[in-house]
């Protein structure tokens, strides 16, 4: 799994490129440390090329919402597949972020 | 250009003096005041303060200089406002402020209790206080937004002018602060009224008379206190051994005016009617995952997705809901498309 960090005005943005499974979410939530940081500003998850998502990935995605809530930010994610919409709908996460094409 | 005698002389040099020790106090009481009014849960509309401008100090010295023996006889030299939306908060600032200080009675002016049962005009409550804290006394000034625009309106139409203005300017202008005056006390009564209604919704929540509840805001969000969703979002968790992750359901209740429904027992009788067949729904989507985290705003999702294909909305009515929830995208028609697929063989679909 790999995650390009880039550094915005007004917020940061996270490119995610292949599995998020239980293994590679440590990994993850380390190197997803900076848009804890910049919460307060919107973060953005560029999905367009993650592959899969288990549980743990959606607890890291919720994490980074309670911290954009705390701080007055928001988080979009970008580009989901079908199937990880679908573990989105199926766990009620849908509507808890801003869903970008 | 100002002619001051030297008494008045005098006297401003005292002021320039002060000056430090007069900016220091300002931002003292503009804390102390923002503090006290937050503890009181009091939100106003605006707190200002300023020191005296040197100039305008001047002013009042060449008109009425005499009347000063010392700089610690002016009581406005430190000026404080606090505008509130509504003219019952006005004496509940006043009383956290008779909390904070010492209040000169002898030189406060409550000008709402001086005008003539047939005048309407300048109302404002006057405080000047005291702190030994600080050498010289203070004003504090408050009056509702309303009262504020009269008295800046007034203020520019000829008010401390010198100027006298036509009689029927100020007979307009007096009619307006009579108007100002009911509006404020309407605004007034529908916040208590409003207080009172919702202390009726959530009395008949409590006591389960939810036919008898229309569905808004406030009476959707006493109804969630009940937590009427747990009982599902507890069955569905039980299948992975899932944790529930709690999140807000307000934005669920645009969804349930959608399906129709007007009363709190409406919600209720949803519940009580689809829970099996969200229940279902969710077993066949998360049973074969691995899955151990849902959000607590799954059951009412899957109660209403169930609501719709029961009652015959199909795709469209679950792509509706998911635009409304969501945001309208195409993905929602084939999440939409996906769930009818996915639901037309379980059991809720054929009973």
């Amino acid at each position: 799994m790999e995650v390009i960090i880039n550094n915005e005005a007004h917020g940061c943005e996270a490119k995610l490129i292949g599995r998020l499974d239980t293994a590679a979410s440590q990994e993850v939530s380390d190197a997803l440390q900076p848009l804890m940081d910049k919460a307060g500003g919107t973060l953005v998850l560029d999905c367009h090329e993650m592959t899969y998502i288990a549980s743990s990935g959606l607890r890291i995605f919720l994490n980074l919402r309670k911290a954009a809530a705390l701080k007055g930010g928001k988080v979009i994610v970008r580009g989901i597949n079908s199937d990880i919409r679908n573990v989105f709908m199926m766990t009620g996460f849908l509507n808890l972020f801003q869903i970008e094409d | 250009m100002h002619t001051l005698d030297p008494h008045c002389q005098a006297l401003l040099g005292s002021f320039d003096e002060l000056l430090p020790t007069l900016q220091e106090m300002e931002g003292t009481l503009l804390r102390e005041i923002k503090a006290v009014l937050a503890e009181a849960g009091l939100l106003v509309a605006s707190l200002e303060s300023r020191v005296k401008g040197r100039d305008s100090l001047a002013g009042k010295l060449e008109l009425k200089g005499s009347k000063y023996k010392g700089i610690a006889d002016i009581t406005d030299l430190v000026g404080l406002r606090v505008i509130t939306f509504y003219s019952d908060d006005v004496d509940k600032v006043a009383s956290a402020i008779e909390r904070l200080y010492d209040i000169d009675w002898e030189n406060s002016v409550d000008k709402r209790k001086l005008l003539e049962i047939d005048s309407f005009g300048y109302l404002s409550l006057h405080y000047i206080c005291k702190d030994k804290r600080f050498p010289v006394r203070f004003e504090i000034q408050m009056r509702t937004l309303l009262q504020h625009a009269w008295a800046n309106m007034n203020h520019d139409t000829g008010y401390k002018s010198g100027v006298d203005i036509p009689k029927r300017y100020k007979r307009a202008m007096s009619r307006i602060a009579g108007m100002l005056e009911l509006v404020d006390d309407e605004f007034s009564r529908i916040r208590m009224e409003l207080t009172d209604y919702r202390r009726r919704v959530q009395a008949l929540v409590k006591s389960g008379n939810l036919d008898e509840v229309s569905l808004d805001r406030d009476s959707f969000k006493s109804y969630l206190e009940l937590r009427p969703f747990d009982g599902l979002n507890k069955r569905i968790a039980a299948v992975n051994q899932a944790e529930i992750q709690e999140v807000s359901l307000l934005p669920y209740l645009n969804i349930f005016a959608f399906l129709g429904c007007k009363t709190l027992g409406d919600i209720a009788r949803l519940v009580k009617g689809y829970s099996e067949g969200a229940y279902q729904l969710a077993c066949y989507q998360i049973g074969l995952t691995d899955l151990d985290i849902i959000a607590s705003s799954l059951g009412p999702q899957d109660l209403c997705i169930t609501y719709i294909l029961k009652s015959g909305g199909g795709k469209a009515g679950i792509r509706r809901m998911f635009d409304l929830l969501n945001g309208a995208s195409e993905s929602n028609e084939l999440m939409a498309g996906l769930l009818v697929e996915q639901s037309k063989d379980l059991a809720f679909m054929n009973q």
